[in-house]
């Protein structure tokens, strides 16, 4: 199967709060953002996007929802039963090889634990840009994508293709599906291809890592406003705390691994 | 599934993803016609609210032994009509095993669960869902037909051979195409409901009741003074205590209706019965009540209207009836454009057999036996007078006075219907009417 340049990697997702109740389902906020950058970028570029998602057939829907809104084909990985991250990334990065541009949600509203487009990316050998909240694209195709950073930081991208994009969501606010595309969608041919990886036992519930609470003392200031920056660093030059290096991945994980034992994140 | 006529995009637009619309898109689509449901809802059921009792028989015909398979909540085999003064309560029960087993008779249900299973069998009928799409007027041509609706989508006009309203009470559409002469808010009543969650265990044994059974509470007094009544329904394990109030009286009295409910539960018969309720959800709709006396023309040249749109509600004292009506309507409307598209005539002669339809079945013939039933329940003697005047006469005739005899029921209905203040004439009168509207 040959699938087009462009690629929207889409889930469909139960709601956090009716996990069980498929009339709350549908696409995570960030995927829908994706979804609409594919889209712009493919109107820019004179390009049809394709939509891709791994599920049973009830994940069509969020194949229909996009071609509703203007995808120009929709294809789903079967698989039956939930799969870990790599093994989706791997079942995608299996069907679009040659993809030049893929863009990802952040991270689902179900899991969220924001790994699929790590791995999507190290299966293509593709660039990532993770975090993106805003895009806009240079001349020569070249995607300058904007970062966001602890503490209020931001971090300018220059992303060149290949390269798996994932956003966040609300960076982007999904377009409305027009009424004749909104009823073809609900007729139109969805391509199912089989998963190439077979589907590891996976029934662990993954989410995503959250520091432990701890104790601060009060903020300072006498005004609420300076309490509040007080408390969140906001608007004041934050020293950076760290060192930048330059390190083969291997060493560089076992830096980063080091660095949040010694902040207190790991044991 | 047909093929449309050329320039138009379907057959059928069935504008509403309530009981009428499901069921009159469910008919058309079965018969073969391209039928496109729009629901403005993220799903069918998504916006809807009621009381909470639905009476499905009229379902047999189009989804045997629906009982099976339809979301119900409790099956009803209680139904307490209870009359309310401040300190007082008087209640007439009567329970049936046979509610309680096929073919049952009322159930509680949740809106968007009812709505929802009734819409995906419209689905599976063939009809197309459009979602989270609002109708935002209609379509006419030179002669002034509808021949389609707009829409809030991009490019969201859509153009068939008949559009069926079903868009709820206030439609817009029955409004925009004049069939409504005129409305008046006298005809509404606010219906308000609170939904208390109960351990299941514990319903059970405060109403009485085992297995899934339920009860159907309704209440004349209790609303603070405001013309209306109250209800209690039994859910799995949630109650649905909620009040109806004649919109006019809400307003002139000022009173705020979350206060009322308020007030209702914690009067001496209904507070032991909601004790220890956590309060899961409030919500408020508005009730066509008028009957008869509101209702729209039915049809005009390529459109019909059904259901609450139609205001086809039955509130007529101890029958509180809706989704029936609008399911039935809705599910007429479907047979009657069949005929109508078969035959090749849209127009008023062509879709006439929508009313013959509602006239010859239980839609419009309760509602003629029952027109007087509405002003009659809602009115101030019936809301105000006797409520205590009954009360009054039950506590005497009950109350042991020795060593003073008991006094004879006639004298003591003829003391408390001075005290009062009812007039023997207008007793006359109202006994007269509820016997035409209820005999």
């Amino acid at each position: 199967m040959t699938i087009g340049s462009i690629v929207a990697c889409l889930k469909w997702v139960a709601h956090p709060g009716e996990p069980n109740d498929e009339r709350f389902a549908g696409m995570s906020p960030a995927d829908q953002s994706a979804l609409e950058f594919a889209l712009q970028q493919g109107a820019a570029m004179g390009v049809g996007v394709v939509a891709v998602t791994v599920g049973p057939a009830g994940a069509e829907r969020v194949l229909r929802d996009a071609l509703a809104c203007g995808v120009a084909r929709a294809v789903r990985i079967h698989s039956a039963r939930p799969m870990q991250s790599d093994d989706v990334a791997a079942a995608i990065a299996a069907v679009i090889p040659d993809a030049t541009w893929v863009w990802c949600g952040d991270y689902s509203l179900d899991r969220g634990s924001g790994s699929v487009p790590a791995f999507l990316a190290g299966r293509l050998a593709a660039q990532q840009a993770l975090g993106i909240i805003s895009v806009s694209r240079s001349a020569d195709g070249v995607i300058e994508a904007t970062r966001r950073l602890d503490g209020g930081r931001r971090e300018l991208l220059s992303v060149a293709a290949p390269a798996v994009v994932s956003v966040e969501g609300a960076t982007a606010h999904l377009r409305r599906a027009g009424l004749a595309a909104l009823r073809a969608a609900g007729k139109a041919p969805i391509e199912v291809v089989q998963s190439s990886t077979p589907a590891a036992p996976y029934d662990a519930v993954v989410h995503p890592y959250r520091p432990r609470a701890r104790a601060l003392a009060a903020p300072a200031g006498d005004a609420a406003l300076d309490r509040l920056r007080a408390l969140t660093d906001a608007g004041a030059a934050v020293s950076a705390r760290g060192e930048q290096v330059t390190l083969e991945p291997a060493a560089a994980a076992a830096k980063i691994v080091d660095a949040l034992k010694s902040w207190g994140y790991l044991a | 599934m047909s093929t449309p006529t050329l320039g138009l995009d379907c057959d059928v637009i069935v504008v509403g993803g309530g009981p009428a619309g499901s069921c009159a898109a469910l008919v058309a689509a079965r018969a073969g016609l391209d039928v496109v449901l729009i629901e403005r809802g993220p799903f069918p059921g998504s916006k809807n609210m009621y009381g909470g009792v639905v009476y499905p028989r009229i379902l047999d015909s189009l989804i045997p032994e629906w009982w099976l398979e339809a979301p119900i909540q409790r099956w009803v085999t209680r139904r307490s009509t209870m009359l309310l003064t401040d300190t007082q309560a008087m209640t007439v029960d009567f329970r049936s095993e046979a509610w309680g087993r096929p073919p049952y008779n009322g159930a509680t249900a949740f809106r968007p669960d009812w709505d929802f299973w009734l819409a995906g069998h419209a689905e599976a009928a063939g009809a197309q869902i459009l979602t989270s799409t609002t109708v935002t007027g209609l379509i006419r041509d030179a002669s002034g037909a509808v021949v389609g609706v707009h829409t809030d989508r991009p490019d969201g006009d859509l153009r068939a051979r008949v559009v069926i309203a079903c868009d709820g009470v206030n439609s817009f559409l029955a409004k925009e195409a004049g069939l409504y002469t005129h409305t008046d808010a006298k005809h509404f009543t606010l219906g308000v409901k609170e939904t208390l969650a109960l351990p299941e265990e514990v319903i059970d044994e405060r109403f009485n009741v085992r297995d899934r059974q339920g009860v159907d509470i309704e209440i004349l007094g209790g609303t603070s003074g405001v013309n209306g009544g109250g209800f209690i329904y039994t859910n799995l394990d949630t109650l649905a205590v909620g009040v109806v109030l004649k919109l006019p009286a809400l307003a002139a009295q000022k009173a705020r209706p979350e206060d009322i409910i308020a007030t209702l539960k914690a009067h001496p018969a209904i507070a032991p019965l909601v004790q220890g309720a956590e309060l899961k959800e409030y919500s408020a709709h508005v009730i066509p009540e008028a009957g008869l006396e509101m209702m729209p023309k039915m049809t005009m040249p390529g459109m019909l209207v059904a259901g609450d749109a139609a205001a086809l509600c039955l509130a007529a004292g101890i029958w509180l009836e809706g989704v029936n009506f609008a399911m039935a309507s809705g599910m007429y409307a479907g047979e009657a454009v069949i005929e109508a598209i078969k035959a090749g005539d849209l127009g008023s002669k062509g879709l006439a057999g929508y009313e013959r339809r509602l006239r010859d079945t239980f839609v419009l013939r309760d509602h003629r036996k029952l027109r007087r039933a509405p002003k009659l329940v809602l009115s101030d003697r019936v809301q105000h007078l006797y409520p205590a005047m009954v009360a009054n006469t039950v506590e005497r005739m009950f109350r042991v006075d020795n060593p003073a005899p008991k006094p004879g029921v006639r004298r003591i209905l003829r003391e408390e219907r001075k005290r009062a203040g009812v007039k023997l004439s207008d007793l006359a009168r109202d006994g007269w009417n509820g016997f035409r509207s209820f005999g």
